[in-house]
């Protein structure tokens, strides 16, 4: 009987199994194909034919984004910008997390819920407010005016101030008997606490900062100052698109995050755990 | 002076009164112990001395300075929390330098002063692990260590013995007893339990409804409960209390017991009427003549030295008498109960002592 059950859970595992590798294979398979028409000459790209692996292996896109573009000042540009994006809504996030979990002040309910509301507010609602606000304080074309709508990110508000409900309220008590101030409070005793979610959220405000495209497309027009983001839409020239070497653009503006989500997939995924539980 | 004063102090919730015009001295080096049941008071009275939670009315004055405006940190007293309140992620000679770092004293006298605390709470050997290292009965002593460094005018324990095993709790218990004869500071310690109360404290404070009902030695508060509510919460097993009615003849006052039968009241000050006996059960003994009263034995508990006897009386109401520890009454035994009249409280419709007021 017993034998009969388990031969029916190693079954139904199997299927799920399978399943699952399916899913994966079909998420894939996109990316595959992006690498592979990359490496292929630009003539048996646009082959009316399925050709999962190529005739010949060629590097010569890869050899033009990086020899012909400005791919280096892009890369420099989305590391700039998302080191920034990071650090800045890392810290606001931190200071402002603290402050609504542990602090009294008049009107602190009104302002967490209005961080909130504010997830109702697609980011594409306020780009024309952004463009305007900007481009009044001249920062277009700069990575202030690139950086500065990017701080907004209210779950990672609410994130902190999680973590900061969690921990327990002796600590706090002790510290102030201890005469440390708020901020000896928040560096000596709560975040060592919570590196682990810091580490996660400031990986995953990297990523987004780094992938991040219709602010930074409409923020900057010179070529030196684009992101890697945009600055791949600029590998093309007057006799039409070369799908192959925009490929080879793509892989490169997304490798680093790639190697990044590799060397930090368990963080990432506890800090996309984390955003999706809040905003779920 | 480093005693503590609190002067018509009163504390709300809301609506909800939890300190109601509460005065109370505490003397310079005495250790001394709020007691009572959970919401009566006992750990927010605390929390006010410590600055942890405001006061709404009246004054506070630590060591004859006015404190109630004062930072819970400039108040020059320690605390001592329940659960510890060590920080997990520093060892414990950071948990204990960290109050010392805040008021910025050079690393020598920090050092100094944690190897001191260390020492007197012999602990040197853990000086360099982490909390989560530590037994709960060590980092009950760092705590207490954590506190001990900053030499603070008073010290104040939040139930700190809740956490630990019965017989670890014995142990501290004394320990703690020793460490405020060797630092000889003020010590308000707060607990629910009345062993820790009457074996620890030199005075103790029964706080009840968001009022003090007694201060006393423990004997004191033991022999001569001023209120019903002291006389049944001290005491293991409790008080026998149930209501008597009280008839003065020929100057002579007499107890109408429950089940019918009579006793002789000292006192003959007292007015007729109906009253709240009390007796403990090592005042109630068993006898074979000039009984007060009889009833059935219900229940029988050995404790060795003594045995406590549950008596049904004829009215079906209990009392709890005591015998030796080598007696012999078994659970169905008829019983002759005599009453020691100098150990018989009386208390008053409002629940007052009427023996002592």
């Amino acid at each position: 009987m017993n034998a009969q059950y388990a031969g029916k859970i190693n079954f139904i595992g199997g299927i799920i199994t399978l399943i699952t590798i399916c899913a994966a294979v079909l998420w894939a398979f996109p990316i595959y194909w992006g690498i592979i028409s990359s490496l292929k000459p630009e003539d048996e790209v646009v082959r009316p034919f399925i050709e999962l692996w190529p005739d010949t292996l060629t590097f010569q896109h890869y050899w033009f984004a990086l020899t012909q573009t400005q791919i280096g000042r892009w890369y420099v540009n989305s590391i700039g910008t998302a080191v920034g994006v990071t650090f800045l809504t890392v810290t606001t996030s931190m200071f402002a997390g603290y402050a609504i979990s542990q602090l009294t002040f008049p009107f602190r309910r009104t302002l967490y819920w209005i961080i909130l509301a504010s997830f109702m507010v697609p980011t594409q609602v306020l780009i024309i407010n952004h463009f305007v606000l900007i481009a009044n304080l001249g920062l277009l074309n700069s990575w202030a005016g690139i950086i500065l709508p990017q701080l907004i990110h209210p779950v990672i508000i609410i994130i902190y101030k999680q973590f900061f409900d969690q921990v327990p309220k002796d600590f706090r008590e002790a510290a102030v008997m201890d005469n440390a101030g708020e901020f000896r409070i928040l560096f000596k005793v709560y975040m060592p606490l919570n590196w682990g979610v810091t580490t996660a959220v400031s990986i995953v405000t990297f990523i987004w900062s780094w992938n991040a495209f219709l602010w930074p497309f409409l923020a900057v027009t010179k070529t030196e100052l684009m992101t890697i983001t945009v600055g791949i839409t600029q590998v093309n020239d007057a006799f039409g698109v070369y799908y192959a070497r925009q490929l080879s653009a793509a892989v490169l503006a997304g490798f680093p995050v790639a190697l990044a989500y590799l060397l930090f997939q368990r963080k990432v995924t506890e800090a996309i755990t984390l955003s999706a539980g809040i905003k779920g | 002076m480093t005693g503590i004063s609190l002067k018509n102090v009163s504390k709300s919730y809301g609506a909800v009164k939890v300190i109601d015009n509460l005065s109370l001295e505490i003397n310079d080096g005495e250790l001394i112990v709020f007691l009572g049941p959970s919401g009566s008071g006992k750990s927010t009275l605390l929390r006010m001395i410590a600055g942890l939670e405001t006061i709404d009315d009246g004054s506070l004055f630590i060591g004859g300075e006015q404190s109630h405006h004062l930072a819970p940190g400039q108040r020059n007293v320690a605390m001592v929390f329940q659960n510890y309140a060590l920080y997990p992620h520093m060892t414990v000679r950071e948990n204990m330098e960290f109050g010392l770092k805040n008021i910025k004293l050079s690393n020598d006298e920090i050092n100094q002063r944690v190897l001191n605390a260390a020492r007197i709470l012999e602990m040197d050997a853990l000086l360099d692990r982490r909390p989560s290292q530590l037994s709960g009965g060590q980092r009950q002593r760092v705590a207490i260590g954590r506190a001990i460094v900053k030499k603070p005018a008073a010290f104040l324990f939040d139930e700190p013995l809740s956490n630990l095993d019965a017989a670890l709790r014995v142990r501290t218990r004394v320990e703690l007893s020793q460490l405020h004869q060797t630092v000889k500071s003020t010590m308000i310690y707060v607990t629910h339990d009345q062993t820790e109360a009457m074996t620890l404290g030199e005075r103790i404070v029964i706080l009840n409804e968001c009022r003090i009902e007694q201060i006393g030695t423990p004997m004191e508060i033991y022999t001569t409960p001023r209120t019903r509510f002291v006389a049944g919460f001290i005491g293991s097993p409790s008080m026998n209390i149930f209501p008597v009615e009280l008839t003065k003849t020929k100057n002579k006052l007499e107890a109408k017991l429950p089940d019918g039968n009579k006793i002789s009241i000292a006192h003959d000050t007292l007015a007729s009427g109906e009253y709240d006996l009390g007796i403990r059960p090592e005042a109630v003994s068993i006898t074979s003549e000039g009984a007060d009263c009889q009833g059935i034995v219900r229940v029988v508990e050995r404790l060795g030295d003594r045995t406590l006897v549950y008596v049904e009386l004829t009215d079906r109401s209990q009392i709890i008498a005591q015998d030796l520890g080598t007696s012999t009454i078994v659970v169905g035994d008829r019983v002759h109960l005599a009453f020691d009249s100098r150990r018989i409280h009386l208390f008053n419709k409002n629940g007052i002592n009427a023996l002592l007021s």
